[in-house]
């Protein structure tokens, strides 16, 4: 841990920013690259589902509790990972407010590389420019205080979207010259949202591109995407958290070597172990659990967890994943509480 | 007892040596395998190389030859999609070449479902199976059916986006007692406690054995939850269903 007694008081802005560049920092932030949108808060502020993911103003709305509810170090607008297939033409699910939005794999709109045509108006696209409009309103307002972390999903999320899951993992078996060629045309979208969320306003971006622990190998990640992930670190020029759910640690050495500046981890690894891994060259950020933890159990339970990930050195500090809907903030709050306490006994110690 | 050297096929001896670690499989694996005539093996061998095309042509020689249709399914086609299942739990394979196995075994089961069918081999049970609400994901929950099936159960699937009601009315209206729950995302398992729940609130509870799975899900998480089982991969789920379905 960085001697925090000689940081001078930071912004939450300024924590994050120091955090993803393993900087030294005056307490370890608490960062949100997914959701925490729950229930709660959508009554709290008048801003539910589905109009929080289609509306700017409603979705800034809730996003900034992130930050004045919960009192979080970020504020994510983004609380689905379907705005870009949206765009892209894929049919939607928009739920209510009780539900996440999904996308309708069972009906793709590509079959094969020679379908995809990125349309004219991906970045004007209701469900596009609606991120691209919350981001502004939230710079405007928040900006200086907190960071404000937008996100673009990765080639590999946006093909279980538009070819379906279960043709494009056959496909990467079957076809792999065609997969790439896939990944490759796909990769415009993400390169094109990320760069116009920079324009916005946005301080960092979420990357997710779900080659899952439970999917797919580590062995997958390195074939498929690592150098693809490399290529996003230039193209897109703002810190980068990659999010991949399940178990990693067989690629966080792969991952490691992107030039990202996080990785967003879940709760299936262990931290010490994790940390062990990434050896530095590469932020951390988790790992609370979701539906066994802040779901179901209380804060003592949340408070362990967090000192757990402390304890081992992790860079900042958040849930595993977008959080169920149904979440106490009882249990959201504490986690910034968690990280108070934890460095108020750490330094009291030293 | 038998010894894998009595295992003809190279392809199997490999794949038992290379990737069966526990003795009790081993032993129960090589059993399944020195009873098996050699087309069987070669039948198990294509599947898990998942060459669809060659199980396909296998299956239908098979049969041609004046095989049983239940032979084949078992000694061919379930004994190979079980070192797929291991494999798949000990992470040597992942979901894509779970797939492609998986599509070897339909390939193979397009020829024998009829035939049993028509015979009318009595089924092991009725399993309602559904992906929760909310929750579009269908492959593990799939992969379980197939299984199911293979095993001999009589599957209802619900498919995704699966609302208690749905899942009260297709347990009473088929009368089953089991019922299997799916979900890949955190964001949507707390969908198959509501359930759960539902189920009490209508006093059917006590009428059906939940079980629920899915990648995030837990043995904890279903505990919690109330459910009767929790299955870890689709292999889990047919050995749990055998036992609810005698609950």
């Amino acid at each position: 841990m960085p001697d925090e007694k000689s940081v001078k008081p930071m912004t939450g802005r300024e924590r994050v920013l120091a955090a993803l560049k393993r900087e030294p920092v005056d307490r370890t932030p608490v960062c949100n690259p997914t959701s925490v949108a729950t229930v709660e808060l959508m009554d709290l502020v008048d801003a539910p589902f589905p109009d929080a993911n289609r509306k700017p103003e409603v979705m800034a709305r809730l996003a900034a509790t992130g930050y004045t509810e919960l009192g979080f170090d970020t504020i994510m607008p983004v609380f689905s990972i379907i705005q870009e297939s949206s765009a892209l033409g894929c049919k939607i699910q928009w739920e209510q407010k009780d539900n996440w939005p999904t996308v309708k794999m069972r009906e793709p709109i590509y079959e094969t590389a020679d379908d995809i045509v990125i349309p004219a108006d991906l970045l004007t696209h209701q469900d596009t420019s609606c991120v691209l409009k919350a981001i502004e309103i939230l710079k405007k307002e928040y900006g200086d205080e907190v960071a404000i972390i937008g996100k673009t999903m990765g080639p590999w999320s946006l093909a279980y979207h538009c070819l379906g899951v279960e043709p494009f993992l056959l496909m990467s078996l079957d076809d792999p010259d065609h997969t790439k060629r896939i990944l490759d045309k796909l990769k415009k979208v993400t390169i094109d949202f990320g760069v116009a969320q920079i324009e916005a306003g946005a301080d960092g971006l979420t990357l997710p591109d779900h080659a899952t622990g439970d999917l797919v190998s580590g062995e997958y990640y390195e074939r498929y995407l690592q150098e693809m992930h490399t290529e996003f670190c230039d193209q897109i020029p703002i810190p980068l958290l990659l999010h991949i759910c399940g178990r990693t640690v067989d690629r966080m050495d792969y991952i490691a070597q992107t030039g990202m500046a996080a990785f967003h981890y879940d709760s299936k690894n262990q931290p010490g172990e994790s940390m062990d891994i990434v050896q530095n060259r590469i932020s951390l950020v988790g790992n609370i659990n979701n539906p066994e933890t802040l779901f179901s159990k209380g804060p003592e339970a949340v408070r362990q967890e967090v000192y757990k990930n402390l304890d081992a050195g992790i860079h900042l500090i958040g849930p595993e994943c977008a959080i169920p809907l149904q979440t106490s903030l009882e249990n959201l709050k504490e986690i910034p509480k968690a990280v108070r306490d934890w460095h108020a006994e750490n330094l009291s110690e030293n | 007892m038998a010894e894998l050297s009595d295992i003809q096929n190279e392809t199997i001896r490999d794949e038992i040596e290379e990737y069966i670690e526990r003795p009790a499989e081993i032993e129960r694996t090589i059993g399944i395998f020195a009873q098996a005539q050699p087309l069987m093996q070669r039948i198990a061998a294509a599947l898990l190389e998942g060459d669809h095309q060659l199980v396909d042509e296998l299956a239908q020689q098979a049969l041609n030859e004046g095989v049983e249709a239940l032979e084949v399914m078992d000694f061919g086609l379930i004994a190979g999609m079980g070192i797929v299942g291991i494999k798949f739990r000990e992470n040597f394979i992942f979901v894509p070449e779970v797939l492609a196995c998986a599509r070897a075994m339909k390939a193979g089961m397009a020829h024998i479902e009829p035939i049993l069918s028509a015979a009318g081999v009595e089924s092991q049970g009725l399993v309602v199976m559904g992906t929760v609400k909310g929750d579009l994901h269908d492959i593990g929950k799939n992969l379980c059916i197939m299984m199911l099936r293979g095993s001999g159960f009589e599957v209802v699937d619900l498919g995704v986006d699966t609302s208690a009601d749905e899942f009260m009315d297709a347990v009473e209206e088929h009368k089953a007692p089991v019922m299997g729950m799916s979900a890949l995302l955190t964001t949507t398992m707390p969908n198959m406690g509501k359930t759960i729940e539902a189920f009490i609130d209508a006093d059917l509870r006590d009428d059906v054995q939940i079980m629920v799975g899915g990648a995030p899900v837990t043995q904890e998480f279903a505990d919690d939850m109330g459910a009767d089982g929790y299955g870890k991969d689709a292999l889990a789920c047919v050995d749990l269903a055998k036992s609810l379905v005698k609950a």
